[in-house]
């Protein structure tokens, strides 16, 4: 195992350093494996992957790559992460290496709230308030400096014995992340993630997750709900490593209890006596992103304040709509795979540990790419010990979505090219960290900035391979965001345009007044003549029959083609309203034309009439 | 070289719940004992609303089916109430070949004890209680309700592994080499084969439990 080779060039504690850092992704892993829906071991990675970017229809390019990658990742062959404490796990979270979890200069806690969010299904998903989540399990993870353990082997400095005291850390870890593997499956709020996954229809809560490095507290009522389970902590001769988790054993009836589907959202939902379920925790635990005005699709965000503190990334967490998040998201792994491909270290000899710090800058790219997942890894990579997140320092945790992008495009590239125009890492971490806050939310905005970035990037390094992918990452990237917004209000057409036509109707019944016909017919003095007796004419009552039935035919079909619910004076959508306009013109012009033959008509008899009158006068 | 033993929490299962409760225990326990590359596989119990681990290996698996259902007979042939079934982890020792044997030892450092009571109607109910949830008869609450028991107190004992698991870490021999599932040598005592040889591991037990915690 890693610390079973190469001790010479490695420091024990360096390499003791690298196996809580992997320590921290692996727990981390674990937990989100078993409460992020569709991204689980109990689902076929590869067929969740190729249906989610099937979902999205503009993804057709990167879906045809994840799916083949999807397919060859369901090989057997263990990935590097995999041999980390000889636990392989199968999907990664999307997002969740990105993570910087824990560097010794960092030594926050890791703070994981599970949430239960309840799902209304706002046509705008993004941008609406959030109703409240429910903390429903928190895991803390902590890597204890100040509980230093003086322990007699490694003081006496022995390297055997040093290397005994790291066999015995990482036995000991491994045996805590065997135990956390059970536990996470065992605690209540397992049960709502199978429910999640296993069931097709709708529900009206999903889960979600936060990870931070700050203990929000929760409020005393709702701390008294949990229960607190902690795993033994491991003793290693820097520090203790704890982790414990508080949960609420009455998950179940939380899920199991249909929200109220009002589409409303109520602001004092929780305090409200009317909420049996959710009177218990009278003051929600706002943790995590509270109320302001965060999205309602809470599912979809996903905060990590490693350093800073309140930025939010979109993250593919939990969702399980069919709305456009979870495939941006989801493509955006799969279009990563490419990215990670190209990092298998070929041409590195499989390394120990000890070695590992010479590839940091290559393999620290790894840990934001879902590479093992659903890499097919072409290269066999040797079991690398990746250095860990601790690499990224406190910078990079958003989501990959700019050096996700060189997608497709990138793929093809023969990897040694692929290698060659990789910048050092650090430059990408920090347009990483500058722009990619709300990647997903704000799609075409932010790919356009990581776009740029990445191109002042590409005129520090090798400017020849960035044109290509700036143009390759571009158009997927945008086409998703494109596709994302638009299909919603397509699918809100109807609802929303009826309305506007209800008023538009009633101009309807007063053609004349609308000012397209009127003002044509304005310009010539006589045609103004004849437009103003004709509007006379037809806000008269009818002089003939047909006329009126004209007019009104179209309007009855199309009201009976969109909404036959709406009353009559409400034929609502924009055909009916075109076909009659339409319909009318030629009715009009028939009027007009009528309309005069009757004048005329009217005025011979006038005429005959008088000639009669002064005839008999006469 | 130290022995832990765990003795796990009684459960009182029907007959036709012990191959899942079994199950269930077994595998919990070998999978926190197998240190090699394990891909962990999730098993939702039929009975009870309790999602296991194994380890995902097949050789294993069909390993503890056989001592179960040899447990099962054993049960269908002596219905006394208690039943017991032991699964050790030992090391492979080459005893110093002295006076005249070269012989393999066994180096016992872990036994885990699984308490059952098995309830004495053992096949009245089974057939029954699987279909009959639709069917509201007057002892159906009274079986849901029991049932929950038996699930509660499954869990218990699942969460009584971990904390043991937690616990009790440094008795554990080193990482085995070797690729695949690596489990540590272990074997499954089941009162089945005679009595005696039941009798002999718990006095081999006795023996090794004289000195249980001196490394903790």
């Amino acid at each position: 195992m890693p610390r079973s080779h190469g001790n010479h060039s490695h420091s024990d504690a360096a390499k003791m350093e690298q196996i809580i850092t992997e320590f921290y992704t692996k727990s981390l892993h674990i937990i989100l494996e078993s409460r992020t829906p569709y991204v689980s071991s109990r689902n076929f990675s590869g067929e969740q992957i190729m249906s989610m970017s099937l979902s999205s229809p503009s993804s057709s390019s990167s879906s045809a790559s994840a799916s083949a990658s999807a397919s060859a990742a369901s090989s057997v062959r263990p990935r590097p992460r995999d041999k980390w404490f000889n636990l392989a796990l199968r999907g990664y979270p999307g997002g969740m290496e990105n993570l910087d979890l824990w560097h010794h200069s960092n030594p926050e806690p890791m703070v994981v709230d599970v949430v239960l969010v309840p799902l209304d299904w706002d046509p705008t998903p993004n941008f609406s308030p959030t109703r409240e989540e429910i903390v429903i399990e928190r895991w803390v993870l902590q890597y204890d400096h100040t509980r230093k353990v003086k322990d007699n082997h490694s003081s006496g400095s022995s390297r055997r014995s040093g290397n005994t005291t790291l066999h015995n850390l990482y036995k000991k870890s491994m045996l805590l992340l065997r135990s956390l593997y059970l536990t996470v499956r065992l605690l209540p709020a397992y049960k709502v993630f199978r429910d999640l996954n296993s069931s097709a229809q709708l529900r009206t809560f999903s889960l979600a997750y936060h990870v931070s490095s700050v203990i929000e507290p929760f409020p005393r009522s709702a701390e008294a709900e949990m229960q607190r389970f902690g795993f033994t902590p491991i003793d290693t001769s820097a520090g203790r490593l704890c982790l414990s988790v508080l949960y609420r054993s009455s998950v179940l009836d939380l899920s199991s209890e249909p929200t109220p589907l009002t589409p409303q959202v109520i602001p004092d939902y929780v305090g409200s006596p009317l909420a049996e379920p959710l009177k218990r925790f009278p003051s929600l635990p706002q943790v995590g992103l509270g109320n302001h005005g965060s999205p309602s699709s809470l599912p979809f965000s996903r905060r990590h304040s490693w350093g800073f503190d309140l930025y939010r990334a979109s993250s593919p967490s939990v969702s399980f709509s069919p709305s456009p998040s979870p495939t941006h998201s989801e493509s955006n792994a799969s279009i990563s795979n490419p990215v990670s491909r190209r990092f298998p270290p070929t041409s590195l000899p499989p390394h120990p540990p000890g070695t590992s710090i010479a590839y940091k800058n290559t393999t620290s790219f790894d840990e934001y790419c879902p590479s093992p997942t659903f890499s097919p890894s072409p290269s066999p990579s040797p079991p690398i010990y990746i250095p860990g997140t601790h690499l990224s320092k406190g910078l990079l945790r958003s989501e990959s979505a700019p050096v996700n992008i060189p997608t497709t495009r990138l793929s093809s590239l023969p990897a040694l090219s692929n290698k060659q125009y990789l910048p050092p890492s650090p430059p990408i971490k920090n347009t990483r960290s500058g722009t990619l806050r709300t990647d997903k939310f704000t799609g075409p905005i932010q790919t356009g900035a990581a776009v740029e970035q990445l191109f002042s990037l590409g005129k520090d390094d090798n400017r020849k391979y960035f044109g290509p992918k700036i143009s390759s990452n571009d158009s997927p990237q945008i086409s998703f965001s494109r596709s994302s917004s638009r299909s919603l209000p397509d699918d809100f057409d109807d609802p929303e345009f009826d309305c506007p036509f209800d008023v538009d109707d009633v101009d309807m019944t007063d053609p004349g007044s609308r000012p397209g016909s009127f003002d044509q017919k304005g310009h010539i003095s006589q045609d103004a003549a004849v437009g103003d007796l004709v509007r006379m004419l037809k806000k008269a009552p009818p002089l003939r029959p047909e006329f009126s039935n004209s007019v009104n035919v179209p309007q009855a079909s199309g009201s009976e083609i969109w909404s036959s619910s709406i009353q009559e004076p409400c034929p609502a959508a924009q055909n009916a309203v075109s076909t009659s306009v339409t319909s009318s013109g030629p009715g009009r012009s028939k009027t007009t034309a009528d309309a005069l033959e009757e004048l005329q008509g009217y005025r011979e008899m006038k005429t005959l009439l008088l000639k009669q009158g002064s005839k008999s006068y006469t | 070289m130290n022995c832990e033993v765990c003795q796990l929490k009684d459960l009182e299962v029907e007959h036709f719940e012990i191959r899942e409760v079994l199950r269930c225990i077994l595998h919990t326990i070998v999978f926190h004992r197998a240190l090699g590359l394990v891909r962990p596989k999730d098993v939702d119990l039929e009975l009870f609303d309790v999602t296991y681990v194994q380890c995902g290996d097949v050789e294993l698996e069909k390993k503890i089916d056989e001592k179960i259902e040899h447990f099962i007979s054993w049960v269908e042939k002596h219905p006394n109430k208690k039943s017991q079934i032991c699964l050790s982890f030992y090391e492979v020792k080459n005893k110093q070949p002295y006076w005249f044997t070269n012989k393999i030892e066994r180096l016992y450092w872990e036994q885990w004890y699984i308490n059952l009571n098995v309830a004495q109607h053992p096949k009245a109910h089974s057939s029954k209680s699987h279909n009959s949830k639709v069917v509201v008869d007057p002892g159906e609450e009274e079986r849901i309700a029991r049932r929950a028991a038996v699930e509660a107190s499954l869990r218990e004992v699942l969460f009584q592994i971990i904390k043991f698991v937690n616990e009790k870490k440094d008795h554990v021999p080193p990482i085995p080499n070797g690729d695949g599932v690596v489990y540590f040598p272990h074997e499954i005592t089941i009162p089945s084969s005679s009595d005696s040889a039941f009798g002999m591991d718990m006095i081999k037990r006795m023996l090794q439990t004289g000195h249980p915690t001196m490394l903790s």
